[in-house]
């Protein structure tokens, strides 16, 4: 027992990067491999990897922008060869790179006749931009172009239609993907006992995020995303152990009366992580709970009997399971 | 005689829009003048007054607003038309010259389009048969062969001569009534000895002469005639009313020939009458006759009315003339008219008062608002303008109908060679109907269309291209071209396909005569945009040409990268982008206009079109590409259209397609997409919507508008101004008013109110004097308001309205239900949208964007896409653009297949990724599945292909009703969209309710979904009150109607319950 333990220790899969090179400033590559693996594992990282990295990783991007004199995206300003459309379809070509989440403000005010790059901008200090070089407008007259623009760090793409902005601020629809391309090989090597496979994984960037960031803050998310299913036991556990040592801190200091107040306490505590499914209730009472965003236990607490019932499509039957479900496997009666 | 070609002029091609405008030139520079110059003088009743124009002394005038006002202002973009006339009076000697207005005449717009009341429209070419005659066989009701030979006049209608098998020559007068030829060329005043001296087999005119109870004067021919043509019951008598009448119903009409028709005339009967004589003479009758008789004794040869030779087109300026011609008829009796009692009068006359200049524009306005081949201009997209204005159509006044056509007049004959293109047509009803003029030909001033050709023969090298017509290249042999004698010792012993008298020969080179000119000359403009068209069933080349013309203008566009080379042309000719008329130097651009320095110290301005809205509500745009201070010339582009990128027409995008099954979502022609098409913006296009309101004034008051509407939620006003119209640039949603407006209503409506009435009683008040007839956007048009505009009629009348234009924008991106195509004729509809980590990826792990059905490939047999996908895949490694000529297997076999593998050996070696070409499945590659990283069992057909996006949008299609308007008549739902209409519960739709039993939903949508007043409205009280259904008991409405309209054929239709005990009999009202 205590041999296998330190033999997987020693087994724990690594990984290292093997290539990483910057193509261009907006093609930033690497090469990684993770090894050792069982056979079969290799497959589940490389899989898992690949769709986190090229969904969950978090980007940079300009949200919205302020500017002047211009009614619409479709108008034109005086001076400026580009319209206003234009101007905003080549402002979400910029990337942006910043550690912090937030909403941040960044200005471009220059004096034409230029041509506006994205250089130009006066950002906060901790956001760079990757491509400097992209073009933004042309300012064939003496006047002032300025833009004011909002940045905001995301995940995915966001399309809203334009009815919450207020007046004078356009959308960008930002594309916060900061990875162009994601692929895995798997290849098997024999190891004194058995056959064993190492993965190698290539991330394409934008150079907004390092390809070894990348799959850091992929493998993060990746994890983050199963913390629900692990932490539940945990919780329970460091929840009884908490509700032991308040025993014990309640006999030490004789207080009667809060007991039961911390006591309730913290079961519901408890009950906050439970969520629905340990209830196995038939799926038409799971739905049309679900549906009125009770998750847990300690949601379906707040309803009395006759809440459950005005719940739509949620009869009789349904709501007697529930309280029997409650009864049986939680000692609850609500 | 050879690829060396040096002494060759350099064959470019023609501009494809000046068919348009060329013939209005042609109408503008002669045609004017000729209808002028056939205006007589005007006497008046004394001939004390003469009125005479001069039209050598006409000029037009430059108009004010240009064409984009034109079309923004909806005016007619039209010029003035001045002549010169005079009024002399004789007695006094004194005479008036002035140049006077005769009105107005819609012009042309550079791209070739007519802009009347702010509507572009094109005027399609028509092709009709020649005025002429054909001779013809066919077989009477007795099944004998009858020989028939038809005299077409310009007008269209026509004579008809026939022989039969008895040897007796008859003249068809109309569909049914024949009479003897002899009689009709009695009646043109020829006589009798004179036709026996002409006919060259007089046995066979003894023959008609006995049968026949001889006529044998004019006086009696002419009765005959009138009797057979109006059939006229007794005897008329031999009057000058009759011969009048004649003259106009039967010898005006179908004896004109025209310039045209005499020379065909003479050139099939071989007779030599001047070209003046452009009436059917008694000679040509005559001459008629003999050579049918000849044909029925198996001499001569009978005519193919197919053959283009024997077909015309008939453009603009045949339309225009025409117009003018009447026109001007209609200006000549309105001045006789006037001038008739002119001495009598107090006031003395100028030539200025005695036109109206109203008539002409009301003539033009009148041909191009109703005439079937004035046709709204479709501007989807620059390609379609351009298609529109080439197109040639046998339809309209004088031509075909679209239901007797026959399959011989649709059908492809070798005669179209170079000049109509064997695949583009409109699909179903006009099949055939509507051709496509091909890219290089022309139509002559006869009204024939054109093909170059280039003329081999020994003394001289092929130089300049000739052009021949149908006629013309019958007798030539015309090498193909389709295989190219590439060394010159060699040539002389090479044999080519070559066309000859309608079939495909093979000759020696020393004995071809012309020689095509390149491949793409027999296609359309719109064919020759596809590349491998070679490799394409006809069908679904067909359906790729037109298809490509339904392409929406995209927000980012791209052009192709297996093209055809002709895409910087078309989008040249096209007239999208803004092109420079000058030499210069740029010297002020912003998004508004262009201001160019010219060579001449001249500042010329060129205004760029901003987001305007086409016909077809999609975008017209123009976006700078040329730079501050930068030197252009003329004939340069300035700026690219919402369709060209850098000059090259770019309709679509290339994406990475994969052939593949997924999941059945690409069953039948679905396709599934990337998200990336949509954040990316690859297939977001823009749609302007055009709201109208008419603001009426009439008698009962002036429409009101105003930010104070009663009964509305304040939530759908907000975007209202002080003034009651939407304010610019505001975001608008479905309910939203745009316009406040209050009609005031009828006095009477409200006094029957009964608190009208009371309340005007006590307070003077008048309640519910105004109804709410604001504008409100229409479900799915939500977007940015982007223009606001008021139309200001001018005739100032008491009951003139005015308009409130309001231009919504809306940015669609693409989604379930859009319709997308290639340029193969595959198309397909978008069925659902992964996202990007669940798409197949390549083995870089690159994703696929778009996969598409491999079974959509085999049965449609166009395997040009495939060779387009993969060139687009190498071409997208190798950063390379390709321009593909067809036909290229006449210089190695399978030459466009190892064009695509070599390329792709090139990308695989450039890029190092083996699996680009892999011997054992060349073009296929092995992909994996992005859910599950697995490989699929087979290997996948991937490439980049050109996708476009087309116009036909869920957004506008998509509908839904609950309740909503009844028709008044038979009270059923209303049909359509546009209307909130239902959807039909059609007999098979009832069969399969039947099918199931299910009796109640049956009855439900035939009665309480439909036509039963009663029931529906028990339902909502059924439904508030949440009580049971009631079912109807009576009948519905369109069983009622049926009962009366049955009632009105005197058939009675009752429903009598007869009880059984007492036998007493009960009506029921239906």
């Amino acid at each position: 027992m205590a041999d296998q333990t330190i033999s997987n220790v020693l087994n724990q899969p690594q990984w290292r990067c093997l290539e990483s090179k910057i193509e261009k400033s907006t093609l930033h590559y690497g090469r990684f491999i993770i090894s050792p693996l069982w056979k079969g594992q290799a497959n589940t990282i490389g899989l898992a990897l690949r769709r986190t990295l090229l969904s969950e990783v978090e980007g940079t991007c300009i949200t919205s922008v302020k500017i002047k004199n211009a009614i619409h995206e479709y108008s034109s300003l005086s001076g400026v060869q580009e319209s206003v459309h234009d101007i905003l379809i080549n402002l979400k070509k910029i990337i942006l790179s910043s550690s912090f989440s937030g909403i941040f403000e960044g200005f471009l005010s220059v004096v034409g006749p230029k041509t506006v790059l994205a250089s130009d901008l006066n950002l906060p200090s901790f956001i760079k931009i990757v491509n400097p070089d992209q073009y933004i407008a042309t300012v064939n007259k003496p006047i002032n172009f300025n833009l004011q623009i909002y940045i905001q760090k995301g995940k995915g793409y966001s399309l809203k239609n334009p009815i919450s902005i207020k007046q004078g601020f356009f959308l960008v629809d930002p594309v916060f993907i900061p990875i162009r391309s994601v692929n895995y090989s798997i290849h098997s090597f024999e190891d004194e006992k058995a056959t064993k496979e190492f993965l190698i994984v290539e991330v394409w960037t934008n150079g907004s995020i390092e390809p070894k960031e990348a799959i850091k803050e992929a493998s993060y998310n990746l994890v983050n995303l199963f913390t629900p299913l692990v932490s539940q036991e945990y919780q329970q556990l460091k929840n009884q152990l908490f509700k032991e040592d308040e025993k014990n801190k309640e006999l030490n200091f004789i207080e009667t009366n809060s007991n039961a107040i911390s006591d309730n306490e913290n079961s519901y505590n408890l009950y906050n992580q439970i969520f629905l499914d340990q209830l196995e209730l038939s799926s038409r009472a799971y739905n049309s709970l679900k549906k009125n965003n009770i998750n847990t236990i300690s949601d379906l607490l707040k309803y009395s009997y006759e809440d459950l019932l005005k719940i739509k499509n949620f009869g009789k039957k349904s709501a007697d399971q529930v309280i029997e479900q409650l009864k049986k496997r939680f000692k609850i009666q609500l | 005689m050879t690829l060396q070609t040096n002494q060759t002029e350099k064959f470019t091609l023609p501009d494809l829009g000046k068919i348009q405008l060329q013939n209005f030139y042609n109408f503008l520079t002669k045609i004017i003048y000729k209808e002028l110059k056939a205006f007589p003088k005007i006497y008046d009743s004394e001939h004390n007054f003469e009125f005479k124009i001069y039209p050598e002394e006409f000029f037009l005038v430059e108009p004010i607003l240009n064409e984009r006002e034109s079309i923004y202002k909806s005016i007619t973009y039209s010029t003035e038309l001045y002549v010169t006339a005079e009024l002399n009076c004789i007695k006094n000697q004194t005479k008036q010259k002035q140049k006077v207005l005769l009105g107005h005449i819609p012009l042309i717009t550079s791209n070739g389009s007519f802009i009347i009341n702010g509507i572009s429209r094109a005027v399609v070419s028509q092709i009709l048969r020649s005025p002429g005659i054909y001779f013809g066989s066919q077989l009477d009701s007795n099944s004998k062969c009858i020989y028939t030979a038809t005299i077409i006049s310009e007008s269209g209608s026509r004579l008809k001569l026939e022989i039969d098998d008895r040897k007796l020559i008859w003249a068809r007068i109309s569909k049914k009534r024949k009479v003897s030829a002899i009689v009709l060329l009695l009646s043109m005043g020829i006589k009798l000895s004179d036709i026996t001296r002409s006919i060259e087999h007089p046995a066979i005119l003894d023959n008609i002469l006995k049968k026949k109870n001889v006529l044998s004067n004019q006086k009696d021919a002419i009765l005959e005639i009138y009797k057979q043509l109006f059939s006229a019951g007794g005897d008329p008598n031999f009057s000058d009313n009759i011969l009048s009448e004649l003259q106009r119903t039967f010898f005006q009409q179908r004896c004109e020939i025209g310039l045209i028709g005499r020379s065909n005339l003479n050139k099939k009967l071989g007779l030599n009458i001047p070209d003046e004589e452009i009436f059917l003479l008694p000679e040509d009758i005559l001459a008629t006759i003999n050579y049918l008789i000849k044909l029925s004794l198996g001499i001569g040869s009978l005519d193919d009315i197919d053959h283009l030779k024997n077909r015309r087109v008939k453009s603009i300026s045949d339309f225009l003339s025409e117009q003018l011609k009447n026109a001007l008829n209609k200006i000549e009796n309105t001045i006789e008219q006037s001038i008739k009692n002119i001495s009598k009068r107090k006031r003395i006359l100028t030539p200025k008062s005695l036109i109206n200049s109203g008539i002409l524009l009301a003539f033009f306005k009148d041909f191009f608002g109703s005439h079937p081949l004035s046709q709204f201009l479709d501007q989807t997209n620059s390609l379609t303008e351009l298609v529109h204005k080439r197109r040639i159509s046998s339809l309209g006044p004088g031509g075909l109908t679209r239901r007797t056509a026959s399959f011989h007049v649709r059908d492809i004959h070798p005669s179209h060679y170079g000049r109509i293109c064997p695949i583009e047509t409109s699909e179903g009803m006009n099949a055939g109907l509507v051709a496509s003029l091909a890219s290089n030909a022309t139509i002559n001033t006869m009204g024939f269309i054109e093909s170059p050709f280039y003329q081999l023969n020994d003394s001289s090298l092929f130089d300049k291209p000739i052009f021949l017509s149908a006629r013309e290249d019958e007798n030539f042999r015309i090498a193909l071209g389709n295989r190219l004698a590439i060394d010159q010792e060699i040539q002389e012993k090479q044999i080519t396909p070559a066309r000859y008298k309608q079939e495909f020969i093979n000759t020696p080179w020393s004995l071809a005569n012309l020689r095509s000119i390149f491949p793409w000359q027999y296609f359309s403009i719109g064919a020759s945009l596809i590349p491998f068209l070679e490799h394409d069933d006809a069908n679904r080349a067909l359906m790729g040409s037109n298809m490509q013309r339904q392409a929406v203008p995209l927000l980012i566009t791209e052009r192709p990268i297996v093209g055809t080379g002709f895409e910087a042309n078309i989008a040249r000719d096209s007239g999208a982008p803004l092109i420079s008329n000058i030499d210069g130097k740029i010297q002020y651009l912003d998004s508004e206009f262009i201001e160019i320095l010219g060579v001449d110290k001249k500042t010329y301005k060129l205004k760029l079109s901003n987001y305007q809205r086409s016909n077809n509500n999609t975008c017209i745009h123009h976006r700078a590409i040329v730079q501050l201070n930068q030197w252009v010339r003329k004939g340069q582009i300035l700026a690219d259209g919402a369709t060209t990128i850098r000059g090259e027409l770019s309709l679509g995008r290339n994406i990475l397609v994969a052939y593949m099954p997924w999941e059945g979502y690409n069953f039948e022609d679905a396709v599934l997409i990337s998200d990336r098409l949509i954040y990316d913006d690859l297939y977001t296009s823009i749609h302007i919507q055009k709201y109208e309101l008419e603001i009426k004034i009439n008698h009962q008051g002036q429409d009101k508008i105003t930010k104070d509407i009663p009964h509305i939620d304040k939530y759908f006003l907000r975007h209202l101004d002080e003034n009651g119209l939407v304010t610019l640039g505001s975001w608008v949603e479905a309910g939203d008013v745009l316009i406040g407006k209050l009609s005031s209503q009828e006095r009477e409506d409200s006094l029957k109110v009964p608190e009208g009435k009371l309340l005007q009683a006590i307070f003077g008040l008048q309640i519910g004097n105004s109804r709410d007839t604001s504008l409100k956007l229409p479900a799915g048009g939500e977007g940015r308001v982007i223009d606001i505009q008021w139309i200001f009629q001018d005739e100032g009348g008491i009951d003139s309205n005015n308009f409130v234009n309001v231009y919504v924008l809306q940015k669609r991106r693409i989604q379930v239900g859009d319709k997308i195509a290639g340029r193969h004729g595959n198309k397909g509809i978008v069925s659902q949208i992964l996202s990007r980590h669940d798409m197949p990826y390549l083995q870089n792990g690159t994703s696929i964007d778009m996969v598409l059905s491999p079974l959509g490939v085999p049965s449609r047999m166009n395997v040009g896409q495939i060779l387009e996908c993969l060139l687009g895949f190498a071409g997208k490694f190798l950063n390379k653009n390709y321009r593909i000529t067809p036909f290229d297997e006449r210089y190695e076999r399978e030459a466009s297949r190892k064009l695509v593998l070599s390329e792709l050996h090139k990308a695989k070696k450039l890029t190092g990724y083996p699996w680009l070409l892999e011997p054992e499945n060349a073009g296929k590659s092995r992909l994996f599945d992005g859910r599950t990283g697995e490989t699929f069992n087979q290997p996948v057909t991937v490439g980049s292909a050109y996708i476009l996006k087309l116009i036909h949008q869920v957004d506008d299609k998509i509908h839904a009703r609950s309740t909503g308007p009844y028709s008044l008549v038979t009270q059923q739902p209303v049909r359509g969209r546009s209307r909130g209409g239902g959807q039909r519960v059609g007999e098979m739709e009832v069969w399969a309710l039947e099918g199931f039993g299910a009796a109640y939903i049956l009855q439900e949508m035939l009665t309480v979904k439909s036509d039963h007043i009663h029931s529906r409205y028990d339902v909502l009280g059924a439904i508030v009150t949440g009580t049971t259904i009631k079912t109807p008991t009576t009948t519905p409405e369109s069983f009622r109607l049926l009962a009366r309209e049955l009632r009105c054929l005197g058939i009675q239709i009752n429903d009598i319950e007869i009880y059984h005990e007492t036998l007493q009999k009960k009506e029921i009202e239906i």
